[in-house]
């Protein structure tokens, strides 16, 4: 067996978790059959082998299990919590989900109206509709901008031999990685580990191919517009960093100063100081290419305006000022004395090496981390924000009551090239 | 591929400890005088060692090496259920003004000092309890010991720091219950189902009682409920226990006891009719929720009433997601929970329908459900799997030092029962078919059940 297994024992608890992730995902949907991989990952536990929805959920229950599934842009993976003493009966379970898959007509009509319901519930969440606006216009043509559960006329279009399709070029032995941890040693794990590959399918898949988005030029803005809002929701940003960036590292450390912490300036200067926002967090994610940024508040609806100034203005300060010596001083403290808690579970340990594995991540990016920390200096990390995060092209994204607020968000944001209100029920 | 964890310094034997212990017991003296209150095994291989101060301070340790981490929770046994009326939100902008200012503390210092420490840190009030927590890297203990202790008695409370602070607990409510569904008919539900207990007003507080609270009420609140005999302290982690309750005598020694007022409860009367209230909300589908009033933590019903409810609602295999999720596809998601309150809560379901779906086709539906677990008792299988499961849950809660400290914190602070986790889950392995079925027909009784109905908001209504 070829796949890579890590493994990270603990015998604190009796318990095991048991990861398996596949190097390929929902970018693969073809174009107007988005949710495609996500609904397919979903049937899995809806019929395999002889086995019908019921008795599957019944069988996870009464091992003291718990199964759940996901599937991202570039990634599918299955994670399950399960008591040690059923450890093998739920490998055996495991690897009959993964292997043979019945995808049952009945079951497929049940899951896409179910997951028409969900996709219509989505919309009473104010800081999801905000963040669907925002990835839609930064990412635009980029499979990011997708969503990955798809859209309701997308999941119309899906039929079955859709779904056995995309099962075989999604789940295959070559894109495979698994993890375990917890109580459970390296005999035991791979031997699950050889009964899961087995059961998948041969393959190979197509390879994973997702270019590094590009962005338009400019300010733009959409506002989601949703009636009764009291306080909006505010995403602002743009491009992001990947690991594989010189200056990844000088750039999340910059980004712990200006939003990282509870007393990064984004917090000290919108809610300690003003009480604008309860929460106030800049954010970089990873993937396997180059992500986003974003700096999300919440503030009162008819404090957005000024928020949203101050907020721009904050950026422009520290893009033009950087940081200070002394900020650097307690970003590094912060990130090198926290590091403690990235690593103090058996489950942590190993979700470290199974993202490094599944996002092509370089080999020593964990382990380098904190040496790299240590190392940066003031100049790099302020030219790593002057580089990496534009001031000029900057998406800002709203959820709020246009009528009310919508005129005063715009004029809150100087060289505004696009302003687009979308209704909250647009997806 | 496998690695070692990292491992902290190894525990020292039993007899080494007990040593210690007796050897530093005997210093002791006056206001740092400590009682030592024996030890209680938590799990397999931990064990619970509790002290007691001088001023009533109640301290548990557990040392766990697993990892180069500690975990510091204090619980003060005070939450929502204690205010006056008139003064909701009042101990939640206490739990946020914990973080601003006290004597030799300017504000933001504190957190601004954890994070420099690799700390995380925040707190929670509900309505019996308010907790504060740092999660650290070990060899910071001693920093959490003398910052929780200057603030448990020196606090500031400033009207700059209330002004503020009141603005931000406003949005906080505007963010968790004026502009989200949920959040507006779960205030609702136990607003109308109880009607004198402390219990029927929201933890956050009213929009208008938080706009009105002063310093002088939160001064009030403070003198009267952080004081070292009404809290508890619960350490988990890295450390050495003996030189650790040292360090904690001589940080919290001098803090003065108070006396708890006693409290001004008014149980609610058995409620005899059903209530019902409809809402309009803009939300795409309709909605239900359902409170029938339950049993207290402590009662052995609630072991029964919640095995109960994992069978009606734990995952996909339960009864009410099959029936109105999976067969009759009326309904997109559907949960319900058994308050853990120190006081009778309440039962709660949620329902919600699929788009063109009613509200009244969920109720009836999920009322077939509920009297058929009335009429006949629940199948050994059905009991056995919501075992299991509440096992597992239990082993979840447990992987951390934070988890674990908030397990005996919570316990301690509700039942007295620092492994109270441990003994719930004993009570669940004896629970019978027969103690459900008795909890279904006890509880479930559509008489005293508050139902709120949400319907969208009819689109010509909407701007």
């Amino acid at each position: 067996m070829s796949a890579p297994v890590h493994i990270e024992t603990s015998r604190d608890l009796p318990l095991v978790s048991v990861m398996v992730g596949f190097k390929i995902g929902s970018v693969l949907d073809p174009v107007g059959k988005e949710g495609l991989t996500r609904l397919m990952v979903r049937m899995l536990r809806r019929g395999a082998g002889d086995m019908g929805a019921t008795t599957i959920e019944n069988h996870i229950d009464r091992l003291g299990a718990d199964l759940s599934e996901h599937a991202g842009t570039s990634t599918v993976s299955f994670q399950m919590e399960i008591i040690r003493r059923s450890f093998d009966r739920g490998i055996e379970l495991l690897a009959k989900l993964l292997g043979s898959p019945s995808f049952d007509p009945a079951e497929l009509g049940k899951l896409l109206r179910e997951s028409e319901g969900e996709i219509i519930e989505a919309r009473d969440n104010d800081r999801a509709l905000a963040s669907r606006a925002f990835r839609r216009t930064v990412f635009e043509d980029h499979p990011f901008a997708r969503r990955a559960s798809g859209l309701i006329p997308t999941l119309r279009a899906i039929e079955r031999s859709d779904v056995l399709d995309a099962y075989a070029r999604t789940l295959t032995r070559d894109k495979v990685v698994m993890a375990f941890a917890g109580d459970v040693d390296d005999a035991m794990a791979q031997r699950a580990a050889e009964l899961i590959h087995a059961a998948l399918p041969a393959g190979p898949s197509p390879a994973r191919s997702i270019p590094d988005p590009a962005m338009k030029p400019g300010r733009r803005l959409v506002f989601v517009d949703k009636p009764e809002r009291t306080q909006t929701q505010m995403l602002i940003g743009g491009m992001g960093t990947h690991p594989r960036d010189d200056d990844h590292v000088a750039l999340h450390v910059a980004n712990t100063v200006f939003g990282g912490t509870f007393t990064s300036r984004l917090m000290r200067e919108v809610r300690s100081k003003r009480g604008w926002s309860y929460g106030a967090y800049a954010n970089l994610p990873i993937d396997v290419c180059r992500e986003g940024f974003s700096l999300w508040t919440h503030p009162k609806a008819t404090d957005a305006a000024e928020c949203l100034k101050l907020e721009l203005k904050l950026l422009e300060e520290w893009r033009d000022k950087g940081i200070t010596a002394a900020e650097l001083a307690f970003a590094k403290r912060y990130l090198t004395r926290s590091h403690a808690f990235e690593i103090d579970t058996a489950t942590k340990r190993v979700h470290r090496k199974l993202a490094t594995s599944l996002y092509d991540l370089p080999e020593d990016y964990y382990s380098r981390y904190l040496e790299q920390v240590k190392a940066v200096t003031r100049e790099q990390a302020d030219a790593a924000v002057r580089n990496r995060l534009s001031g000029a092209d900057l998406v800002v994204a709203i959820t709020g009551t246009a009528s009310e607020i919508g005129e005063q968000i715009k004029q809150a944001i100087p060289g505004l090239v696009e302003h687009k209100v979308v209704p909250h029920d647009l997806e | 591929m496998t690695t070692k964890r990292p491992q902290g310094a190894p525990r020292r034997s039993l007899a080494a400890r007990q040593r210690a212990r007796s050897a530093m017991l005997a210093e002791q003296s006056g206001t740092n005088a400590i009682a030592y209150e024996g030890a209680l095994p938590f799990g397999s291989a931990l064990s619970v060692e509790r002290y007691r101060l001088a001023n009533g301070l109640q301290v548990l340790l557990v040392e766990d090496r697993a990892a180069p981490v500690v975990a510091y929770h204090t619980w003060f046994r005070v939450g929502s259920r204690h205010e006056r009326q008139g003064k909701t939100g009042l101990a939640h902008l206490l739990e946020h003004l914990m973080f601003n200012e006290f004597e030799g503390m300017k504000p933001g210092e504190f957190d601004r000092k954890l994070e420099e420490a690799g700390a995380e840190t925040n707190a929670a009030t509900w309505v019996d309890w308010t907790y504060y927590y740092e999660n650290l890297p070990a060899s910071q203990l001693g920093l959490a010991i003398a910052l929780e202790s200057r603030r448990m008695g020196k606090l500031v409370m400033q009207q700059a720091q209330v002004t503020s602070e009141l603005e931000v607990v406003a949005n906080e409510r505007r963010y968790r219950v004026d502009d989200d569904v949920d959040g507006a008919v779960s205030e609702k539900l136990y607003s109308r189902a109880f009607t004198t207990h402390g219990y029927r007003t929201p933890t956050i507080g009213w929009m208008d009682d938080i706009k009105g609270l002063t310093p002088d009420d939160c001064r009030g609140f403070y003198t009267t409920y952080y004081a070292p005999n009404n809290a508890t302290l619960v350490v988990v982690g890295d450390f050495d226990e003996v030189a650790t309750i040292r360090k904690i005598a001589a940080a919290y020694g001098e803090l003065k006891p108070a006396e708890i007022p006693v409290e001004d409860s008014h149980p609610d009367a058995p409620q005899t009719e059903q209530r019902t209230e409809v809402l309009h909300k803009p939300t795409p589908t309709d909605k239900v929720s359902i409170g029938y009033h339950g049993p207290a933590l402590a009662d052995y019903d609630h072991s029964a009433l919640s095995l109960l409810n994992d069978i009606l609602f734990g995952g996909r295999s339960s009864r009410v997601h099959r029936a109105l999720v999976q067969d009759a596809e009326i309904a997109t998601d559907v949960r319900g929970w058994v308050s853990t309150f120190q006081d009778p809560g309440l039962y709660e379901i949620g329902l919600v329908a699929r788009p063109e779906r009613s509200a009244e086709e969920l109720l009836a539906k999920l009322d077939e459900q509920l009297e058929k677990v009335c009429a006949e008792p629940v199948t050994e299988d059905e009991l056995e799997r919501a075992r299991a499961r509440a096992e597992l849950g239990l082993l979840r809660g447990m992987e951390t030092c934070g988890g674990k400290a908030e397990q005996i914190a919570f316990y301690t602070t509700t039942l007295g029962e620092p492994c109270g986790a441990f003994q719930r889950l004993e009570q669940l392995r004896r629970v019978t078919r027969s103690d459900v079925l008795k909890a279904a027909r006890r509880y479930l009784r559509p008489e005293a059940r508050t139902v709120i109905t949400v319907h969208p908001q009819p689109k010509e209504a909407t701007p």
